[in-house]
């Protein structure tokens, strides 16, 4: 191998030249902050922002029309309808399509908008890239997310049980804390098929809303290949019911449903988040991205 | 001269399409041309170069390193794609603020770099509209704003005369030159060969995935010795002219075009050069002008391909 120097050759610059990061440290850092700077501006610009936040501020709506439309015996629990809003809207039904909307654009839009082969021609670590744009989706996907579950606590606590109290706030804390890991592990799972395939978005919707639904039916321990799976382990929802004979019963089915507990669902949903973010950095390393894959096209 | 690029016994297939096929090329310092009909391989070679294919075969090496994933190597190097590629909702200052942001400037350093950069290239006056508002050409002037905007020692401009209007086809020539002659190398594809006789004299030619010709214009021309060149004289007496090369056995044929231009074609232009030379001196004929149309890069390339 050449010596790099050997290559040295007198250049009379036509422009400043620029200024290097001064080590490692600095240049993974600056690029770093490049890629979240980026594609936090990208996604800000974005019409499908607006269209994300209608739909995530939905759920909202839910508690007040029960508040001052329903007479079922359901609607006196704010903790109830606060819990069923959170669990199955924010967490299990959102935090995915925001995964979907934002995550899977992360490397797929550089390839779809053929901008890939000036991101991979530029001296930055690649984890950087990647990590930075994650950084953006995470910020963008919590703000949107995690304002409108506090909102719709704020309109559960029209119901009964539920207020900004010490307890009501835990629940809330308890809430956000799970929606943040299933906006880490689906939006990592959504940027890694956005590295993999060409349409991640159809695989990502075939998953999460197809297959992680389906292995919840099907007995035995398929949902372990779920993120889902480890979601619902965070919710304390079944175990807050006020019907003792319930909850009981929630326990025992919980248990015959292999329970993993809600810390180790938490590690577990940590490990996917680090394992699908190792493998983007990977396939983005040695896949070879174009845009004319055959001679001549 | 130094080597800046080398690719020994490179091949890239796609399946089962073969791009290159042991490709064996070095390139020196210096403005060099890439020529090839769509298909020859071209944007294939400068990916390669880049470090976004790896070769199937073979090893491509720029500055004497794989540049394959390496941040020393892709620091100096700048790249002008032949497509289109833009971030949507952006102007043409940001996408070159974000892509030196990219290369590791700080924020301060950035927005320096791309002013400098939009300026060098004609687009500051237009470089806070969007460029979904752009021009073709200044679209393209912004894609070389952005290799600009790192000052890089070798840049890589794929097919950059393209949806250019002649005089943003002078002005891209007139920078090229200009990087050449400031020690900028480089690198410039096209299929149309005019271009790149514009801007430099060393070329290689590309074929269906190989190499065809490398070197200078003429140097490849000397090599092509079953190919005639062909000669283009006018001068008042073309059929007296014409005489001195009948007996001549390098001379394949004669042919006149109106009353004024013999053409000659010639295995041995050199000889060729002297009879005319001779003949100039003889007071019946007078000769105006001898052009060479086989010093096209033009007439190489077809010579070439045939």
């Amino acid at each position: 191998m050449m010596d790099q120097s050997s290559h040295a050759f007198t250049k009379t610059s036509i422009l400043p030249k620029p200024v290097a990061p001064s080590g490692p440290l600095a240049q993974y850092s600056h690029c770093l902050r490049a890629s979240f700077g980026h594609s936090l501006t990208l996604m800000l610009r974005r019409q499908r922002i607006i269209f994300a936040a209608v739909i995530t501020f939905l759920p909202v709506v839910i508690p007040l029309a029960i508040a001052f439309l329903s007479d079922s015996q359901f609607a006196r629990s704010g903790v109830d309808v606060f819990s069923k809003m959170a669990g199955e809207a924010h967490i299990n039904t959102l935090a995915p399509l925001l995964a979907l909307f934002f995550a899977t654009m992360i490397i797929g839009e550089d390839v779809e908008s053929r901008t890939i082969p000036l991101m991979l021609t530029r001296p930055m670590p690649r984890s950087a890239w990647v990590f930075g744009r994650f950084g953006a989706y995470l910020m963008v996907s919590t703000a949107i997310l995690g304002t409108s579950m506090l909102l719709t606590f704020g309109a559960s606590t029209a119901l009964s049980e539920l207020a900004f109290d010490r307890d009501g706030l835990e629940k809330l804390f308890t809430y956000e804390l799970a929606m943040l890991l299933a906006l880490m592990a689906n939006g990592a799972l959504a940027l890694f098929l956005g590295a993999v395939t060409k349409r991640p978005i159809i695989i990502g919707l075939i998953f999460l809303y197809g297959w992680q639904r389906l292995a919840t039916f099907v007995p035995g321990v398929v949902d372990f290949l779920t993120i889902m799976k480890y979601t619902n382990e965070l919710l304390p929802v079944a175990l807050e019911s006020a019907n003792q004979v319930v909850r009981e019963e929630i326990l025992e089915f919980k248990k015959q449903q292999y329970l993993v507990g809600a810390g180790k669902a938490a590690i577990t949903l940590l490990g996917i988040t680090a394992v699908l973010l190792f493998c983007s950095v990977v396939v983005v390393r040695i896949r070879e991205y174009a845009t004319d894959r055959a001679a001549g096209t | 001269m130094s080597t800046i690029i080398s690719a020994k016994n490179v091949s890239k297939w796609f399946g089962e399409v073969v791009a290159l096929n042991d490709l064996n090329v070095e390139i020196e310092t210096g403005v060099t041309g890439l020529l090839g009909a769509n298909g020859a391989g071209k944007s294939t070679f400068i990916k390669l170069a880049l470090g976004l294919y790896r070769p199937s075969r073979g090893s491509v090496t720029v500055f004497g390193e794989s540049p394959r994933n390496n941040a020393a190597v892709l620091r100096r190097i700048g790249y002008c794609p032949e497509l289109d590629t833009f971030y949507d909702n952006m102007t043409g200052y940001e996408y070159v603020y974000w892509l030196s942001r990219y290369w590791g400037m700080s924020a301060k350093h950035a927005q320096v770099a791309a002013e400098q950069a939009c300026e060098r290239v004609g687009m500051t006056d237009r470089m806070d509209d969007p460029i979904e508002e752009y021009s073709k050409g200044m679209r393209q002037r912004i894609k070389i704003a952005q290799a600009l905007s790192t000052d890089p020692d070798l840049l890589f401009l794929d097919e950059p005369m393209a949806g250019l209007d002649p005089q943003g086809r002078e002005e891209m020539f007139s920078l090229i030159r200009e990087l050449g002659d400031n020690g900028y190398s480089v690198v410039v594809s096209s299929h149309i060969l005019y271009e790149v006789e514009r801007v430099t004299d060393n070329v290689v030619l590309l074929f269906q995935g190989s190499i065809m010709a490398h070197g200078k214009v003429r140097e490849i021309r000397s090599l092509i010795d079953a190919h005639p060149h062909t000669i283009h004289v006018d001068c008042s007496a073309p059929r007296i002219l014409a005489t001195h090369f009948v007996q001549d056995e390098s001379v394949l044929h004669l042919d006149f075009e109106g009353e004024s231009r013999l053409v000659i074609r010639t295995k041995d232009p050199n000889a060729c050069y002297a009879r005319i030379n001779a003949a100039a001196l003889e007071p019946d004929v007078e000769v105006t002008r001898i052009h060479c149309a086989d010093d096209s890069l033009q007439a190489v390339f077809d010579y070439l391909v045939k």
